[in-house]
């Protein structure tokens, strides 16, 4: 056995835990403390909201671009006859975050917030209707 | 054929091609806009420019410049490219751009063109289009802010539909298209100006914003209407049909539809659609399960033998009507019929006799081959709108003749030079004898005819038919006749073509044999171009006579099978689609029929009238959720494959009726392929046929005509009492039979029934249009909305059969004409 091959290893690992003990803790002390996430995190979907409303328009490039297949958009008429999204959902539980959905679509209505705190208690609450995506203000 | 070389290819291409169409068959794909096969050159777009060395190259449009012998052709060069760039650049100018919410996204010609060409900014600016848009109509959407000014859209309703609701209307820049004084579209709603539009100017509004294009499942089928067989493709999403797809390449009609085939598809998925079979405990129908019901009904069919009858509607399949007639020979029975019993009288007695077979010898195609149409009824119009079609282009493009003879004018009487010899109703076999008596007198027969079986008979029948005496009779003068007859037997390729259907009761076996000696008279028996052409009702009818649905040896036809229940001869009824109450004549003795039998079994897809009557109703499902085979009107057999899953529990009546079969104690077929094997074996003309072999064209049973001369003896019609007016039943052009009553486009351009008036006689009786009138006949009254149009004649009043709102056997006891009095 050679005591240098043995001795040198260890004392290595040992500096850098030293050296972490004065440094700045990166762990945060979830839920007290809160991450500050990037502007370009993908968490859960708004849809974009102007003049009151939605702004989709139901065009379908979402659903259609999706991989996950997790978005689910039907359209209706209003009395105007324009086009609007009568049905918006998406399975929180399907997606994938890639951020498909916001780069196809040619409104500028949805987008991704930073909220990641998605969980729940049953498997429907998963299931986003289009009034808990519609953006907060 | 000529060669020349395009793109550095040499090919060749027949001679009158343009140099699209040259280009197209090699494979070489031209951009197009504003270009339709079906339509003549137009040359609005200029997306499909070439250059042609010849012609110093310059760029020229290559959808209606002929090609020449050696033209060299250059198709996709630098400059080319350039100019259909420019080309779209200027449509996209004033275009609204708004394909987010533009339902032709995806099925675009102008969208795609931009995205293939790369045009993703404009050099110009301009102020869009302001339009305002024609949502008036329920069918079809017209945005003139997304108009391309291709003109398909007129050219279409113009040169096919022969309707010419659309046209350009002012000039320049402001061009637009429009319908007379600019108003709403009003027209006959067939929706081909929707199917050929390349953008999104023209929709159809009862699929808009139902789903994207690219999301829907293409089923090709076949329409479940009218005798035409038209093919069709179903646009299915989530097990649901939403709506018919154009596909300028399939069938004879390259994708033209009529209202019903393209806008009558929602009785598919209708929510009166019945799921679960239902059976009558202490008087009322409560649902069930398959088993309860069918032991039910194969407790009531075991051994019953003569007790039982069938009426079933030729809307089923090929397969179906087999095996339906297989379960009535299981019980013991052979009485069993349909089409109200008389409807198929014309093939099945008329040309049975005359022609040896039972099926007309022309086809649809004949009519493009045709120099003289002879057609008796205006009416062929709208029972086959389709084929209307076809005769409007064969007169218009092919300068055919056209001759009708007809109680009442109608849309074909409006066609290029086109004759109508409008004659007393009820008189049609008596005019048809007379020609017959006018080629023999002035000897324009052929040569064999004299040698036919039946020669004599006919001659001596046919003498009470002088010119003169059926002038004085039809109303139609001797001139006329003798001018018809003589352009009829001088033109070989001439042909006839007569409507049959339910409400049509004069189209019968004396009509046919009189129309079948004019044809064998003057030897026009199924060559090309010539001969007789019988339009049948529904999409199966002569199906429905090929498989043999109706009674041959000793059995009941409809009208003894519904003597039979009422005088408690028959116990048992199963009655198949058909909705007796509604659409057979008389409807105190149908009505008394059905209550009177002990056991009522309907299958159906709805709770009709017939089967709220009945003792246990059976869920059947439609065409577009079956497989089997339908027999149009010209023998052409096609093959139908289910587009969606079945709705709820319902079954095909195929599966209903080989469960019963086996709860006989018989044995089934597995699969309908394996049924029309049989047929294929067994019924004349479908030999070596088979599902495989049927592909998607399908194929013709061919007709073997052995001519047999007959005379042909009309009923006497009673004549109309004075002050009466002469009623005619018959088809509406946006119905068929009763199922369309389930299709909401139909129903939107027409609800309910109505009653057609002379001019004259609204203005004598001081009626106006949609007063509602009481119409009175022998057998009851009912009231009818008026609707006062030029094409009938005095005395002479129309309505159309098919609606449960306004059934008009309560005034119809199923004559050809009935004489009706009108109060207001
Ligand atoms: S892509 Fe945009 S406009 Fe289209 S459906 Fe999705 S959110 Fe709506
Ligand atoms: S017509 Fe075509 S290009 Fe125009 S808005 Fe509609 S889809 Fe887009
Ligand atoms: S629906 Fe038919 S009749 Fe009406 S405008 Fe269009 S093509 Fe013409
Ligand atoms: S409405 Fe459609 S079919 Fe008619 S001219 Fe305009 S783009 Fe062409
Ligand atoms: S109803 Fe007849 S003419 Fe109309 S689309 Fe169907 S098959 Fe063709
Ligand atoms: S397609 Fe040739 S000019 Fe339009």
């Amino acid at each position: 056995m050679n005591p240098i091959k043995t001795f040198v290893p260890i004392i290595n690992g040992l500096k850098i835990t030293l050296g972490h003990m004065f440094k700045k803790p990166i762990t945060l002390q979830y839920p007290d403390e809160r991450p500050k996430v990037a502007t370009r995190f993908r968490g859960l979907h708004a849809l974009n909201v102007s003049h009151n409303k939605a702004k989709c328009v139901a065009c379908y490039l979402c659903p259609t671009v999706c991989p996950a297949k997790c978005i689910t958009v039907e359209a209706g008429e209003d009395a105007n006859h324009d086009k609007f999204a009568s049905v918006y959902e998406i399975d929180m539980l399907r997606c994938i975050f890639c951020g498909y959905c916001v780069e196809a679509c040619p409104v500028d209505a949805i987008k991704m917030t930073g909220e990641f705190e998605l969980a729940n208690y049953r498997r429907e609450d998963f299931v986003y209707s289009k009034e808990r995506l519609l953006e907060k203000k | 054929m000529l060669n020349l070389t395009i793109d550095d290819k040499q090919v060749t291409a027949p001679k009158n091609s343009t140099i699209y169409d040259a280009a197209k068959l090699n494979g070489i794909k031209i951009p197009i806009l504003c270009h339709d096969k079906k339509l003549k050159p137009f040359g609005a777009c200029r997306m499909c420019l070439v250059e042609v060395e010849q012609m110093k190259g310059r760029q020229i449009p290559a959808c209606t410049t002929p090609v020449t012998e050696g033209m060299i052709i250059r198709t996709a060069t630098p400059d080319i490219i350039k100019a259909r760039k420019m080309v779209l650049e200027l449509l996209l100018l004033n275009h609204p751009i708004d394909c987010p919410i533009c339902d032709k996204a995806g099925d675009c010609d102008l969208q795609n063109l931009t995205y293939e060409y790369k045009v993703d900014a404009n050099r110009f600016t301009d102020e869009k289009f302001q339009h305002e848009i024609d949502y008036n109509n329920p069918l079809i959407e017209r945005d003139m802010n997304r108009c391309v000014l291709c003109g398909k859209c007129a050219r279409i309703c113009d040169e096919i539909v022969g309707f010419g609701a659309l046209t350009f209307i002012s000039r320049g820049i402001e061009t637009k298209i429009g319908c007379e004084f600019d108003e709403a579209l009003n027209c006959e709603f067939c929706g081909s100006c929707v199917s050929v539009c390349p953008v999104g100017s023209l929709l159809a509004r009862p699929f808009k914003f139902k789903a994207r294009f690219w999301s829907l499942t293409k089923q090709k089928s076949v329409c479940g209407y009218c005798g035409t067989g038209c093919n069709l493709t179903l646009g299915v999403k989530d097990n649901k049909v939403l709506t018919t797809l154009y596909d300028e390449n399939q069938g004879f009609h390259n994708g033209q539809l009529c209202c019903r085939g393209r806008f009558g598809y929602q009785f598919i998925n209708s929510d009166k659609r019945l799921t679960k079979p239902l059976v009558r405990k202490n008087g009322v129908l409560v649902e069930s399960t398959w088993d309860e019901a069918l032991d039910a009904v194969a407790a009531r069919l075991k051994g019953a033998g003569s007790s039982v009858a069938a009426l079933a509607t030729p809307r089923l399949t090929n397969e179906e009507l087999l095996l339906f007639k297989k379960l009535m020979v299981a019980s013991g029975s052979n009485n069993f019929d349909h089409s109200a019993g008389y409807a198929h009288a014309a093939l099945t007695a008329g040309f049975a006799r005359s022609f040896g077979s039972t099926a007309a010898p022309s086809t649809i195609l004949d009519i493009q081959k045709s120099s003289l149409l002879l057609v008796i009824k205006t009416d062929a119009y709208e029972t086959h709108p389709v084929v209307g079609f076809e005769i409007n282009m064969a007169v218009k493009n092919r300068e055919a003749r056209l001759s009708i003879l007809s109680d009442k004018r109608g849309k074909l009487s409006k066609l290029p030079d086109a004759k109508t010899l409008v004659h007393v109703p009820g008189t049609e076999i008596a005019v048809l004898n007379s020609l017959a008596r006018i080629i023999l007198d002035d000897k324009l027969t052929v040569d064999s005819a004299a040698a036919l079986p039946g020669y004599a008979e006919l001659v001596s029948s046919l003498a009470p038919f002088t010119p003169e005496a059926v002038e004085s009779q039809s109303g139609i003068s001797a001139a006329d006749l003798r001018q018809l007859a003589t352009t009829y037997a001088t033109t070989e390729k001439a042909l006839i073509i007569f409507p049959i259907g339910q409400a049509y009761p004069g189209h019968n076996a004396a009509l046919a044999t009189a129309v079948a000696n004019l044809a064998i008279l003057t030897g026009k028996l199924g060559t090309e171009g010539a001969g007789v052409l019988c339009l049948s009702e529904k999409n199966n009818s002569q199906g429905a006579v090929d498989m043999g649905f109706y009674p041959v040896d000793g059995g009941s036809d409809a009208s003894l099978i519904l003597d039979g229940c009422s005088a408690g001869s028959i116990k048992t009824l199963f009655v198949a689609g058909e909705n007796p109450l509604i659409s057979y004549p008389d409807h105190a003795r149908v009505k008394s029929a059905l209550d009177k039998v002990e056991c009522l079994i309907v299958s159906d897809l709805f709770l009709t009238e017939t089967a709220a009557m009945a003792d246990v109703v059976l869920p059947a499902c439609s065409f577009a959720e079956k497989e089997g085979t339908f027999t149009a009107t010209d023998r052409r057999i096609q093959h139908i494959k289910p587009a969606i899953r079945k709705v709820g529990q319902s079954r095909s009546d195929f599966d209903i009726f080989s469960a019963l079969i086996t709860r006989l104690g018989g044995e089934a077929p597995a699969t309908p392929s394996a049924l029309f094997a049989e047929i294929a074996a067994s019924v004349p003309g479908y030999a070596g046929m088979s599902y495989i072999t049927l592909g998607e064209e399908g194929s013709f049973a061919p007709v073997e005509v052995k001519p047999v001369l007959t005379a042909a003896t009309a009923a006497t019609m009673p004549a109309c009492a004075a002050g009466t007016f002469a009623l005619l039943t018959g088809s509406a052009l946006y119905h068929n039979g009763t199922l369309s009553q389930y299709g909401e486009g139909p129903m939107h351009v027409c609800p309910e029934g109505y009653l057609e008036i002379s001019r004259g006689d609204a203005a004598t009786m001081k009626i106006g249009e949609n007063d509602l009138l009481t119409v009175t006949s022998d057998t009851g009254n009912m009231k009818l909305k008026a609707r006062i149009t030029p094409r009938m004649p005095q005395g002479v009043v129309f309505t159309p059969y098919h609606f449960s709102g306004n059934p008009v056997n309560r005034i119809w006891s199923g004559a050809a004409v009935t004489g009706v009095t009108l109060a207001k």
